[in-house]
């Protein structure tokens, strides 16, 4: 129950800052830091919980955003029906590339350069491809109606987009107190033990694979109807699966809180940088990149892996020091 | 020895990252970027891709656009308003559609009159509708999207030709010259980029260039950026056409040309439709042999226009090329400018107004009379480009040329 209420706080923190914040340049910062969040705590899900580190997860935040664009634009489906149906193909399509790879039994290094490779295909095709408008992309005609999934307010995209990280946030914990998360870990800290002990290691991993592409291809969706246009080097392009890997890793992976917590710190160290720098091209993107080195140098477990090592470390020491304590008094 | 620098370097990490945060939540990230209003300043947000995979493009616009500022305030500044300076906000669109979404907020937030650039067609369609939620006069330097201008958005004006008047112009110029040299070539191959500036001409052409009487052997596509064309030119080796046709950005378009030179490929002629490089005196320098008769439909100056010469010397004095990001950036300063100019406001409905009556003249491109309908100027028209005497030189159309077209061009 702690950590479900701690997200409560979390969330009805956030969820508060628009109230005190009306800045929309702040709005739009956290509305695309909580975007990479989500991304991010998709990749957690795969990557974090079950060691299963993949580089192309932009074929599931392709997905999510190409459906809701395209069946909107080309079909005429309601926005809100477009993004379910972008998360249904998202999780879909981790459901095909999860098949194909688990079943081929690829780890490791060979599991991400296969993500890696379905993505990329993803992306040729979408560039190429008559119905996602090939090299040209898909625009979502202006239509700022809450039916359309269009606000004019920046809050209210602020919200939903809050909304489905507090929804990541709630399945990330879930996993961490369900058998199905503890099969997950099993697998990650040693497949072959675990599938010596009854875990169904194939059938675990595809669950996380569809989890993992559902949440990311929301992010996906969310996406295309923010910026109301998408082509293929936007969403099937590495940058996102470089987004949405880094932030678990610099926030904490595996971790609940780790992917906003990632996310938060690197946009902010990316605006920090911009406001150190001022107008010099590029070099807060210096600075960017510097940090980033530094963190994972230094903090190797993330931040809020960081914390939890100081809090164990406290522990051990209290406990350290009441053992002769107890001894003497035994003794 | 390296344990109490981890623990300053964590600590300047939290504290750099701290500081980020407080200053979002503030809202102070506003003030990023922005150079401060001196007094009661016109504020022009200027915006452009300054980092990432389209920086080049993105710095000589930035270049051309605070010129044009420079001249401006040089001149008087806005006289309607009683010589009212214009201040740059300066943004990073980063090469990315959100990362121009990001700068519209914040030059909105900085109270921006108005604001020009985007380059990149993705990047402006981005820039266009967050600019259009806070109707704020925007005009597109470079997109060539038609769509930039054809979803209805009041606040967007391009001052420059689209994709549709490109094409159909150069491809006219390209049946004329053709038709003039008796005909020599028959077979095309297109070499483009795959977003949405390079497929989108691609698909044209394809629509276009058979009733044309021209035979398109192949389409390639490749990414932005590609560092190795080895493959794509052994291709059309084997294909052997009569004219390539590349669409592509500087990088991508230089390094074609000079393996097509370097593989000793055989062509009666390459003939761009905004050629990312063609059109580029940097290229001519650079890749004088691999430059040497290209030809281009593009963007580009009034040759005899002497503001225009005028501006091509100051640019080079200051040691850069006089590239068409340069002058369509000076030039959709001044358009903006003189809507601010003609409404004697910065009120964003009177200079959306002012630029929708825009009748424009004076400035330095090869255009007719400023006339725009639903935010596109009627009056803009590419030209034709050729690399002669390691020069470039206008071959089309003839009002403007100082040149004869060269083709085919020879061994």
């Amino acid at each position: 129950m702690k950590g479900f209420l701690l997200i409560a706080i979390v969330v009805a923190a956030f969820a508060a800052v628009p109230l005190v914040v009306h800045s929309n340049v702040t709005l739009n910062f956290l509305v695309v830091a909580l975007l990479i969040a989500l991304a991010g705590q998709g990749w957690n899900v795969l990557g974090g919980y079950g060691g299963q580190y993949s580089f192309g997860h932009a074929a599931f935040f392709g997905t999510g955003a190409y459906v809701t664009a395209v069946l909107q634009m080309r079909y005429g489906v309601n926005a809100w029906i477009g993004f379910a149906a972008g998360i249904a193909a998202g999780s879909a399509v981790g459901a095909i590339v999860g098949t194909l790879a688990f079943r081929a039994g690829l780890r490791s290094s060979y599991f991400a350069l296969v993500t890696l490779a379905f993505a990329e295909v993803l992306r040729i095709l979408a560039s190429v491809a008559p119905i996602t408008g090939a090299g040209v992309g898909m625009l979502i005609k202006l239509d700022l109606r809450a039916q359309s999934f269009q606000f004019q307010s920046r809050a209210l995209f602020y919200l939903v987009i809050l909304a489905l990280v507090a929804v990541a946030l709630v399945t990330a914990q879930m996993l961490e107190r369900s058998r199905f998360g503890a099969w997950l870990i099993a697998v990650r800290e040693n497949e072959d033990a675990a599938m010596a002990l009854g875990v169904d290691a194939f059938s675990i991993k595809l669950g996380a694979m569809v989890l993992s592409a559902a949440i990311t291809a929301a992010a996906g969706g969310f996406y295309a109807q923010y910026f109301l246009f998408v082509d293929a080097g936007i969403a099937y392009g590495t940058w996102i699966s470089i987004e949405a890997l880094l932030t678990p890793v610099i926030g904490g992976v595996g971790t609940v809180f780790g992917p906003l917590v990632g996310a938060l710190a690197a946009k902010s160290l990316g605006e920090g940088a911009k406001l150190v720098t001022g107008d010099v091209p590029g070099l807060d993107l210096m600075i960017y990149g510097a940090m980033l080195v530094l963190v994972i140098r230094f903090v190797p477990h993330g931040i809020v892996g960081a914390f939890a090592d100081v809090s164990d470390r406290i522990k051990r020491r209290v406990l350290a020091a009441r053992a002769p304590a107890r001894e003497a008094v035994h003794g | 020895m390296w344990q109490p620098k981890m623990s300053l370097n964590r600590r300047r990490f939290l504290a750099t990252t701290a500081l980020g945060a407080a200053a979002a939540a503030t809202g102070s990230l506003a003030m990023t970027s922005v150079l401060l209003a001196q007094g009661a300043a016109v504020k022009l947000g200027v915006l452009h891709p300054v980092t990432g995979a389209l920086s080049y493009s993105g710095q000589q616009g930035r270049l051309g656009a605070t010129m044009a500022i420079a001249d401006i305030n040089a001149a008087g500044g806005i006289k309607s308003l009683r010589g009212t300076k214009i201040d740059a906000i300066l943004g990073d669109a980063q090469s990315t559609p959100q990362g121009g979404t990001a700068e519209v907020e914040k030059m909105n937030a900085a109270g921006a009159a108005g604001i020009v650039g985007g380059y990149a067609s993705s990047i402006c369609l981005a820039v266009s509708q967050a600019a259009a939620r806070y109707n704020l006069p925007y005009v597109v330097d470079v997109g060539v999207a038609d769509s930039i201008v054809k979803r209805g958005l009041k606040n967007t004006f391009r001052f420059g030709p689209g994709f549709g008047v490109i094409a159909k112009t150069a491809l006219d110029n390209l049946v004329a010259i053709n038709d003039q040299a008796g005909k020599p070539a028959k077979t095309v191959i297109i070499v483009h980029e795959d977003s949405l500036f390079g497929s989108g001409l691609a698909k044209l052409l394809n629509a276009q260039l058979p009733a044309k009487g021209f035979q398109i052997l192949d389409t390639i596509a490749h990414p932005t950026p590609t560092r190795d064309f080895s493959t794509i030119v052994l291709k059309i080796k084997a294909r052997n056409p009569d004219l390539v046709i590349p669409a592509n950005y500087y990088n991508e378009y230089v390094l074609l040309a000079r393996t097509m030179r370097e593989q000793h490929v055989r062509l009666k002629g390459i003939y761009s439709v905004l050629g990312g490089a063609a059109s580029s005196y940097k290229f001519v320098h650079d890749f004088p042999e691999a430059a040497r008769y290209i030809m281009d439909c593009n963007h580009w100056f009034n040759p005899h226009s002497e503001k225009a010469l005028a501006l091509k010397k100051k640019v080079e004095a200051g040691g850069h090329y006089f590239t068409y990001e340069v002058y369509m950036n000076y030039s959709a300063v001044e358009l903006i400018a003189d809507a601010f100019e003609r409404a004697a406001s910065t009120d964003r409905d009177k200079v959306i107004a002012a630029l929708a009556s825009s009748t424009f003249s004076g400035h330095i491109m090869p255009y007719g009379p400023t006339k725009f309908v639903d935010g596109q100027n009627q009056g803009a028209a590419p030209v034709n480009t050729q690399v002669l005497d390691n020069d470039i030189k206008v071959v089309m159309p003839p009002q403007f040329a100082n040149a004869k077209p060269v083709f085919p061009m020879p061994a």
